[in-house]
């Protein structure tokens, strides 16, 4: 009989895509029931907006026929975001009354920066469930400083040669910290990969400025011989425009490459992930939103959201093994929102 | 609610909160309880049951006291279920159910702006900012008059006899409010052409240029009192309140949009500010010379000054670059009600 609980054979994998079903027209009409209430109400309001958006997300989002539950309370992220306007309004009055104590301020905020960003992480994970399992982060306040304030910091002194390490290990740690109730998440991208995806942008950055720079100055040259001033103008606006475009191509190169390299090398117990990000999809993606938003005073900006999410969705799916039935909970305590309130606030993005 | 015996059954997929297993089972609803049938057995009290808000594509889901979450194949079945057991959405959610709802609210939504925009928000940064006492104020500004002498200011070439002249002149004038604050004249010579403005601790900067260029010395006392309107309107307070708020607001707005397009709106919502803070000093520095009986002659040469610079220039100088166009403010002058 013991044979039944050995693996006989290689389990096999199967792939599972991500499937994210909200519109954009449904958000629009979402997000502005939810502007006006938080505006009318001097942002009160905007709590329960979030926790209505974030349901709204998760519901949407399903793997392997179910979808994602989001269970943050408003109250506690109301309390968050007033501890957060507390925090950054007296470091902006501080920097109004003097430089000194706004350099104290700013020094105070730093030295609980840590602290907020895991406590948010720890927020925004205990209030995701799937399938009635919740998840979790288990790191704890010794590692949080040392990834978010004495790496980053000691990377400075190396002029930033050190950085991707760094970087590196920040997303080990987020990653290996997270759990789905039990089962812990691991990551293995290795130290090198990293320093290959920074060396690579910086290069094509400075290769690109540099040809950039000898196809302007001949053109520049030709043009001038030429005469005429209007001449020299449209070759400056030229150059600009091929710059952007430029930096856009290598920068969404740079994000699809560290995107793909962090989930395709992330498990969560034996199941993978797979991304398959790529910069002319991103790119595409940054450019329409961007000239959406602008053109519409901002009406777009809930389709662009919607956008982007799907496109993320729409590039990751999971390698499940086995099957996905044998995730047992981790009953914890409740986490307070003081951090999120703060990540809402500041508008730093943890997901990547 | 009827007994419920007329209700249909829901097919899906019920986990039990403590594994991830997938149990297929059967929802019925009977005498105000929901009974799961199939993989695993359950009843629960409808009230103790919370039904995820509806959306157009997502499945309605049910999620028990202790996390365990019922999740049905066909939602549409479900959906009727809910209904015939009399579940109700809320008011909100009906609103973003409905395309009419989301119009009005887009309307109530763009009048609240305008209108906080252009009345509630000055009034109530007039508020606060007139409660504030004067030494907040002044705290603010600490250090800005020694920032500005290192970087643009040089010490001033008018003799010191001229300068107490101008000083004593202007000290001689009764403002045309009760209350006036305490100010500080300093005499500048500016690396930035000409220039005069009041910072919130209290000091009013004249440069040597401005002097030179409006010569004649009811002028600079005009100009002068337009710097102590700003003063005593406490307009740095209200526009750093004003400010603030717009740029919450926006954040609230744009949210996620990024802060490369929410920092323009913020800039240009100020520039209304500027101008109408523009226009308060001209009527305070106005109803100033009106009241020690200086013709209003001697501010129109200040604007007309000014229009010079701007026409020969075609670029605004400094000191006008939030300000309305000078031929804007010397037509406003000259509508002002002349006394007796």
């Amino acid at each position: 009989m013991s044979a039944v609980f050995e693996p006989t054979a290689p389990v096999t994998r199967t792939e599972e895509r991500f499937v994210f079903s909200a519109t954009g027209s449904e958000y629009f009409r979402i997000w502005i029931v939810n502007l006006l209430l938080s505006i009318v109400t001097l942002g009160i309001y905007s709590a329960w907006a979030k926790v209505r958006r974030n349901q709204y997300f998760y519901a949407n989002t399903k793997l392997a026929g179910s979808t994602f539950e989001y269970h943050g309370n408003p109250m506690a992220i109301l309390k968050g975001r007033i501890a957060a306007v507390v925090l950054i309004g007296g470091y902006n009055l501080a920097l109004h009354y003097s430089v000194k104590v706004g350099l104290v301020m700013l020094v105070v905020v730093a030295a609980v920066m840590p602290w907020l960003i895991l406590k948010s992480l720890q927020y925004s994970l205990h209030n995701s469930s799937y399938r009635g399992i919740r998840f979790g982060f288990r790191g704890n306040l010794k590692s949080a400083y040392l990834y978010y304030l004495v790496l980053p910091v000691a990377s400075v002194f190396t002029l930033g040669l050190a950085y991707p390490f760094v970087h590196q290990r920040l997303k080990q740690f987020q990653h290996t910290e997270s759990r789905y109730g039990t089962t812990h998440f691991s990551f293995d991208a290795p130290v090198g990969a990293f320093y290959k995806a920074y060396g690579v942008f910086i290069g094509l950055l400075l290769g690109g400025s540099f040809a950039l720079g000898i196809v302007g100055a001949i053109v520049g040259g030709v043009s001038t011989v030429m005469g005429g001033g209007t001449g020299k103008a449209g070759v400056i606006a030229l150059i600009v425009i091929v710059s952007y475009g430029y930096a856009l191509c290598v920068g969404t190169a740079f994000m699809a490459y560290l995107q793909n390299l962090i989930w395709n090398h992330t498990q969560l117990g034996a199941h993978g992930f797979r991304s398959t990000m790529t910069w002319q999809g991103l790119a595409g993606l940054l450019i329409t939103n961007l000239l959406g938003i602008a053109f519409t005073l901002g009406l777009f900006i809930p389709f662009a959201h919607v956008r982007a999410l799907k496109y993320r969705m729409q590039c990751t799916a999971m390698l499940v093994s086995g099957s996905l039935d044998d995730v047992v909970a981790n009953k914890g305590g409740e986490v307070d929102a003081i951090g999120e309130g703060m990540a809402d606030l500041a508008g730093f993005d943890l997901s990547l | 609610m009827d007994s419920g015996a007329a209700m249909g059954t829901v097919a899906g997929r019920y986990y039990d909160g403590v594994t991830s297993r997938v149990h297929r089972v059967v929802l019925r609803v009977e005498g105000g309880q929901a009974c799961l049938e199939g993989d695993a057995e359950r009843r629960a009290p409808l009230d103790d049951i919370r039904v995820s808000e509806r959306t157009t594509h997502a499945p309605r889901r049910l999620t028990f006291a202790d996390e365990a979450v019922f999740e049905p194949d066909d939602r549409h079945a479900l959906e009727a279920l809910l209904l015939a057991t009399g579940h109700r959405d809320g008011s909100v959610v009906r609103m973003q159910q409905s395309w009419r709802a989301v119009l009005v609210a887009s309307v109530v939504l763009v009048a609240v702006l305008v209108l906080g925009y252009l009345f509630a928000l000055p009034a109530g940064a007039n508020l606060v900012a007139r409660m504030l006492p004067v030494a907040v104020e002044r705290q603010l500004g600490q250090g800005m008059l020694d920032v500005l002498d290192r970087r643009v200011f040089a010490p001033s070439k008018l003799s010191a006899s001229r300068r107490d002249e101008l000083a004593q002149a202007f000290a001689r004038l009764a403002p045309p409010e009760d209350g006036a604050p305490a100010y500080h004249l300093v005499f500048r010579r500016s690396r930035i052409g000409p220039n005069a403005f009041a910072l919130p601790s209290g000091d009013i900067v004249m440069t040597d240029e401005m002097v030179n260029l409006l010569e004649d010395d009811k002028a600079v006392l005009a100009t002068l009192a337009h710097e102590l309107g700003h003063l005593h309107e406490r307009h740095l307070t209200r526009r750093l309140i004003q400010g603030s708020v717009v740029a919450a607001a926006i954040t609230v707005v744009a949210g996620d949009a990024g802060s490369l397009l929410a920092g323009l709106p913020t800039l240009a919502l100020d520039m209304h500010y500027s101008r109408e803070a523009e226009q308060e000093a001209d009527d305070y520095a106005a109803a100033m010379l009106q009241q020690n009986g200086i013709g209003l002659a001697h501010l129109e040469r200040v604007f007309a000054t000014l229009e010079d610079i701007e026409k020969e220039n075609g670029v605004m100088p400094a000191y006008l670059s939030s300000h309305p166009a000078s031929a804007e403010r010397l037509a406003r002058l000259r509508q002002r009600p002349h006394p007796h």
